[in-house]
């Protein structure tokens, strides 16, 4: 090769080296809006910065693990909490909750309705403006902007099926809107403006200030599905400007904002900062300057930027509590603070038609065994969940013990009885803190004899084998379901009944479920709107809209004659609490009747609540707090301090909080 | 960088056939000059006697072999780890099949009850590092060998017959191009994490390496005469494959195959670390470590057992590897 | 030459489509429920979830979405992702992306050439001597602990003893950079020093070397006129590609100092079942591999001249 073919293939390498490295754009600076105006929270190092002057930060840092990072800005295409808990701070709903879990105004002023919860009236608060996400006024937020809003959801082809089940349950002609732009073409269906919409649905805006609602039947808690993301408004003009696809697949810095922060730095899995709104309408509300999301690898690493200053709040993990809490001279032994309940109910779901692992033969020894009342009762009385709360609660794992299938504080009667203490009432359950209350070592027993003397004439075969499935790739579900076992073990006694843990790969509905492998589930369900309905709905037999009834216990594919009257007498009370729509008490009532009926007869176990311990900067007790919706993570009125809050300050709050409740 | 796609020695280029043969050299060099020229005496008897040596390859590579010490020392100490496995689990208070969670036991260090302390859950380590080394080190030779025999059989296919040079460079195009890692999630997501799916696409995906080293020897020693004269008197192709080329090969293959074991462990430890290693089920090396990373700051007994045995193995193959590799090449035995 | 060039283009194009179409297929394969998040898997039933998956066009055959992806690639829409960013386009989640991978991989990568190479060359000459042991040491090491644990144990030097950031941050992108650049880094210089060590003691003991001390050059001329010229033809094959490649980024290193970069893409969008994402990134992958094997031989040929690129076989070697 002569030197000037060997300097032709330098050059030539040079050339395209040269060309992919220019294709290389160095990423822009992250955008904080024009003027600067918008501090920096880490300007001044890894330290949150803090106002010497005030006790209350400013400037809020927090956290969340990278698998966690925003999918979507569009608060209406979004069905996950990862998303949520973010934009639910960027624009405003129509009703929102209070530290409490009070209905309280936001973007309606106030709502009402004249025929026993059928059709809803919102009064939209006037002067409320949809900016952009410097803060810059774009326009008025209009009573019309929610038929926008309803209309994108119930269209197929623009938010492609998502968040559409509330809607089509509860409005007048949702669902069969949405048939109908599935049936269309797709240019067509991404053509359609409000006309055919508001010929079909219930929904009407009578002038710019007020909003109606037409319910399938009267439903007296729809006001709490005005607080979900299925019924947020959306800008027309917006829409317009950046068309379907792109209102669909808008960004933090085209998207409009309503709400108390605009999001105004977003680097993905990296890191958000939200500023506050300088055109907000509550002006009297207390916001943080700005909140950062640092997007970190796991908990692990989130707690090692705590303990160098650069969170204000960390979770902590199962082995950060023991640890912090055997070791007195622990730095943050005494900041060890409890949080309180999430949403989720967390029951025993066990299935009712269960096939052996081919997925095909009825397991006739596990059908037969879990249709006898007594075997379930065994269960109910018998296993002593203690060890199993204490894997998320090391401290106190009696809080997350959980004897109700609705959560508490979703809803409470007229003279404040919560509602699931009525339950509980009626249950006889008095939980101490100390003890799994709800544990009868003697009935437990006179009922595993009872069941084994039934069961072994019907030719059932002990033990009886109890298959429970977990996640091929996750320790923690390992280590909690060899907890679970052990349980088993030492309350039931092996020759009652044997848990196998067995794994899925990648989808427990079809390779679980849908097969009918699993004997039961621990599963977990958060209510979307405030009424029992929403939970005991979920087990009814031979309805459509049972969920849990239709994906996990299978309840109508069983045979048992016996059970399937047990569960018809269930779905019954359901039916008649959820027909009571003119007196709260009774209807509460009622379905206390029922959940009681379900819990007796063992058809589901209660099991858990999540209750977890942290170190934070920040009064929880301070903050929104409701038992359904999406409303929780929003940044107003939050109380916070300097310091970490210690767990004897923690523990003043949660004494007041329950002053206050009583008031 | 390619830390994770690529197995941590492939990061070395490939140096082909050539760097084996350093210590022979070094030694003609290290004497000095004068001592390389002496005059030899006359002797007539000695003159008359024919030549004759005892070699033998094997004896050679042995001898050779036994002379680097530190080599010799890291197998014997990785033989014991293993053998060890067995012992620890045979001589341990506690049985892996019998392991039962238990909360007031959970995170205690290493004592006389719980020789390796206790885990998150107050299960006894001891039994699950031994457990879990077993199944590594199971997995490790599994692959190696595959590896190997795949590797070889194929590698000398590909250098041999032509027309089968396309092919299989196309294939080396497919695997080499694209990070391994699509598709291993993609198995890992489709098919599901066991030991065997695991060895299998381990296997799948690291076999080429091997056949490109065999390849490109067999390339060069394909055409030299003696095999040239031995095709023309009709040796079958599968003879002369064994016989005039696969010794020549020797040295690389045990390379490859040593080096083999510490990466496949070092590779396990990463995707476990992704969450696409082993089913929970069968705990390995990689597991445990991935596992005490949640913890190691408090308790670093949890880290510190699985991965000292790690690196013992790794250190072990590595040095014993290069060792016998040298003394394995002949031009080494004069 | 300019023959030879076209037609290895064209093979490579051939193999890039071969691998795109395979990963594509077997994309398929995977159960759809990927597409969906936990939350929504909790509350989704079976119906629902097939029409997200309908109007998300993920029910058609696959022989149909891959005629559709090849038709719109043709025509210059590399398509939007969905569960990254639901909706942005392909080229812009990659390209807000591969800068910094890209930085942070060039970087490393001088840093091992810089550090590594001289080290390698300081171990062959003062052979067996006490650097030569300690850097043999490290290389030990460095190969024998498992990435998982070094890392995590340069975490926390960094962090709790040197308080430098625990994360990438854009605002403050040097100090920021510091601990998964010497991540990267790490392993690869132990990588060159080792390469070039056993290279230049190999090399030292050759006729030529012999016959050039003879001519009476010094140690210093043998070293530059020679045995580093050598040296590089091997590495100069091998050096595009690794160029390359920290476009890729690192899948560990990025995911644990959480680095807005390529290398947790991959996986993420496999993960998510966001198809378009990881077929685009597969396509990419697969023309810098290609690209990279090919700058290889060029520049290798360049170095050597016994080297001849021809248009005869597929293999330059």
């Amino acid at each position: 090769m002569t030197t000037q073919k060997r300097l032709a293939a330098l050059l030539l390498i040079a050339a395209l080296l040269v060309s992919v490295a220019a294709c290389t754009k160095t990423p822009a600076p992250p955008n904080t809006g024009p003027g600067e105006e918008v501090s920096d929270p880490n300007a001044g190092g890894p330290q949150p910065p803090v106002t010497q002057t005030a006790k209350e930060l400013k400037n809020w840092v927090t956290y969340l693990t990278t698998v966690n990072e925003m999918e979507t800005f569009n608060i209406l295409y979004s069905q996950n909490n990862k998303e949520l808990q973010v934009l639910t701070n960027c624009i405003d709903p129509l009703i929102t909750h209070d530290s409490y879990g009070n209905m309280i105004p936001a973007a309606a002023e106030s709502w009402s309705t004249e025929d026993n919860g059928k059709t809803w009236t919102f009064q939209i608060r006037p002067g409320i403006k949809w900016v952009d996400y410097q803060g810059n006024p774009m326009a008025d937020l209009v009573a019309s902007d929610w038929l926008y809003g309803l209309e994108w959801v119930l269209n197929f082809h623009k938010n492609e099926a998502k968040n559409t089940s509330m809607p089509t349950e509860m409005i007048q002609g949702a669902a069969e809107y949405y048939n109908y732009t599935k049936e269309l073409p797709e240019d067509e269906g991404k053509a359609l403006g409000l006309d055919t919409f508001l010929t079909m649905v219930g929904i009407e805006a009578r002038d710019e200030h007020t909003l109606v609602y037409t319910c399938l039947a009267p439903m007296p808690y729809f006001p709490t599905l005005a607080t979900y993301n299925c019924l947020y408004p959306a800008a027309p003009a917006l829409i317009e400007e950046l068309g379907v696809d792109g209102f669909r697949a808008c960004t933090y810095d085209n998207m409009w904002y309503t709400g108390p922060y605009t999001i105004t730095t977003f680097v993905a899995e990296n890191e958000k900062v939200l500023t506050k709104n300088p055109n907000y309408w509550d002006e009297s509300c207390k916001r943080f300057d700005t909140v950062t999301y640092k997007m970190v690898e796991s908990a692990d690493v989130a707690f090692q930027m705590y303990q160098a200053g650069q969170l204000d709040h960390v979770d902590l993990t199962e082995s950060n509590l023991t640890t912090i809490y055997n070791n007195e001279r622990h730095e943050l032994h005494n900041n060890l603070a409890e949080a309180r309940p999430t949403k989720y109910s967390y029951q025993i779901h066990l299935c009712y038609d269960k096939n052996l692992e081919d997925g095909v033969t009825p397991d006739d020894n596990w059908n037969k065994a879990v249709a006898n009342e007594a075997f379930r009762l065994a269960w109910y009385y018998g296993l002593d969940a203690t060890n199993y709360l204490s894997r998320t609660n090391f401290i106190n794992p009696q809080k997350c013990a959980n004897y109700t299938y609705t959560m508490n504080n979703l809803v409470s009667f007229s003279d404040g009885t919560e509602y699931t203490a009525r339950v509980r009432e009626l249950l006889g359950i008095n939980p101490d803190g100390q003890s799994f209350a709800r544990l009868d070592a003697e009935k437990a027993q006179a009922y595993k004899a009872q069941a084994m003397e039934e069961l072994a004439a019907q030719g059932v075969t002990f033990p009886v084998q109890a298959d429970y499935y977990i996640s091929g790739s996750s320790q923690t579900a390992l280590d909690t379901a060899n907890v679970l076992k052990q349980i088993f073990t030492d309350c039931l006694g092996d020759d009652f009944c044997v848990l196998n843990i067995c794994t899925y790969i990648s989808s427990i509905a079809n390779e679980v479920r849908n097969p009918k492998k699993a004997s039961f589930y621990i599963n977990g369900w958060g209510a979307d709107y405030g009424d029992p309905q929403n939970y005991l709905g979920q087990e009814t037999y031979g309805e459509d809209n049972a969920y849990y009834s239709d994906a996990y216990s299978k309840i109508n594919d069983a045979t048992d004659p016996q059970l399937i009257d047990t569960y018809r007498q269930y779905t019954q009370m359901v039916n008649e609490a959820a027909a009571i729509v003119d007196d709260m008490d009774a209807r509460y009532e009622a379905y206390a009747q029922a959940e009681v009926y379900m819990i007796e007869h063992a058809l589901v176990i209660p099991w858990y609540k999540n209750v977890a311990w942290q170190v934070t900067h920040a009064n929880d007790y301070s903050k929104i707090y409701a038992l359904y919706g999406c409303q929780t993570n929003r940044f107003v009125n939050w109380e916070t301090s300097e310091d970490a809050y210690t767990t004897a300050e923690y523990d003043a709050f949660a004494a007041a909080y329950e002053t206050g409740a009583k008031q | 960088m390619t830390d994770s796609i690529q197995t941590m020695f492939d990061e070395m280029p490939d140096q082909g056939g050539r760097i084996y043969s350093t210590d022979a050299l070094e030694q003609m060099t290290g004497d000095s000059e004068e001592n390389l020229f002496s005059f030899a005496e006359y002797h007539p008897e000695e003159a008359e006697r024919t030549g004759y040596s005892d070699y033998s390859y094997w004896k050679s590579v042995w001898r050779i072999f036994l002379k680097k010490k530190f080599a010799v020392a890291m197998v014997i100490l990785f033989l014991a780890v293993f053998i060890f496995s067995f012992v620890a689990l045979a001589i341990g208070k506690y049985q892996y099949d019998n392991l039962v969670p238990d909360n007031r036991q959970m995170f205690i260090s290493p004592n006389r009850e719980y020789w390796f302390g206790t885990d998150n859950i107050g299960r006894d380590y001891w039994c699950q590092v031994w457990y879990a080394t077993q199944t590594s080190i199971k997995l490790a030779a599994i692959v190696a060998l595959g590896e190997c025999v795949v590797g070889v059989v194929l590698g000398c296919l590909w250098g041999y017959v032509r027309k089968l040079d396309r092919f299989f460079t196309e294939i080396y195009n497919i695997l080499y191009s694209v990070p391994t890692i699509i598709y291993m999630t993609l198995i890992a997501l489709m098919i599901g994490r066991s030991f065997w799916i695991m060895c299998i696409t381990l296997i799948l995906f690291h076999w080429i390496y091997m056949a490109k080293n065999v390849r490109n020897l067999v390339f060069m020693y394909r055409d030299r005469e003696y095999n040239l004269a031995s095709r023309c008197l009709g040796t079958r192709l599968g003879t002369i494959l064994s016989r005039n080329i696969l010794p020549y090969l020797i040295s690389v293959i045990i390379l490859r195959l040593a080096l083999s074991i510490p990466s496949t462990i070092g590779y396990e430890t990463t995707l476990s670390y992704l969450g696409l290693g082993l089913d929970v089920n069968t705990p390995s090396l990689g597991i445990l470590l991935r596992n005490s990373r949640a913890y190691f700051l408090d308790y670093p007994y949890l880290l510190i057992f699985p991965a000292a045995i790690v690196s013992i193995v790794t250190v072990a193959f590595y040095l014993a590897g290069n060792a016998f590799s040298d003394a394995a090449d002949p031009r080494n035995h004069v | 030459m300019l023959k030879y060039t076209i037609k290895r283009l064209l093979q490579s194009l051939l193999t890039v489509f071969v691998v795109v179409t395979i990963v594509f297929l077997l994309l398929r394969l995977m159960p759809t429920d990927y597409y969906f998040t936990e939350d929504e898997l909790i509350k989704l039933t079976d119906e629902q979830k097939d029409d997200i998956l309908q109007a998300a066009g993920l029910k058609d055959s696959a022989f149909v979405q891959l005629g559709r992806f090849y038709a719109a690639v043709f025509r210059g829409d590399l398509g939007t992702s969905r569960r990254i960013m639901n909706g942005k386009p392909v080229t812009e989640v990659i390209g807000d992306r591969f800068g910094i991978s890209m930085r942070m991989g060039c970087m490393a990568l001088i840093i091992s050439l810089l550090v590594g190479i001289p080290m390698g060359i300081l171990q062959a000459r003062h052979k067996d001597g006490v650097f030569d042991h300690l850097g043999t040491a490290y290389t030990i090491f460095i190969n024998a602990v498992p990435r998982l644990v070094s890392y995590s144990l340069i975490y926390i030097l960094g962090v709790r003893l040197l308080g430098l950031p625990a994360m990438y941050s854009t605002r403050q992108t040097t100090t920021s950079s510091i601990l998964p650049v010497v991540c990267l880094a790490m392993g690869s210089i132990a990588g060159y020093a080792l390469w070039m060590r056993r290279y230049m003691v190999d090399e030292m003991t050759k006729d030529y070397i012999k016959l050039a001390r003879i001519k009476g050059l010094t140690p210093r001329g043998i070293m530059f006129r020679h045995v580093l010229r050598n040296a590089f033809v091997p590495m100069a094959q091998n050096l595009p590609t690794t160029f390359l490649l920290t476009i890729g980024g690192s899948l560990l290193v990025e995911r644990f100092f959480s680095v807005p970069g390529m290398g947790p893409l991959l996986t993420n969008s496999i993960n998510r079942y966001d198809t378009n994402v990881v077929q685009i990134l597969v396509m990419l992958y697969a023309s810098m591999g290609v690209m990279g094997m090919f700058l290889g031989d060029l520049l290798m040929s360049a170095f050597d001249p016994r080297i001849r690129l021809t248009g005869k076989g597929g293999e330059s070697r």
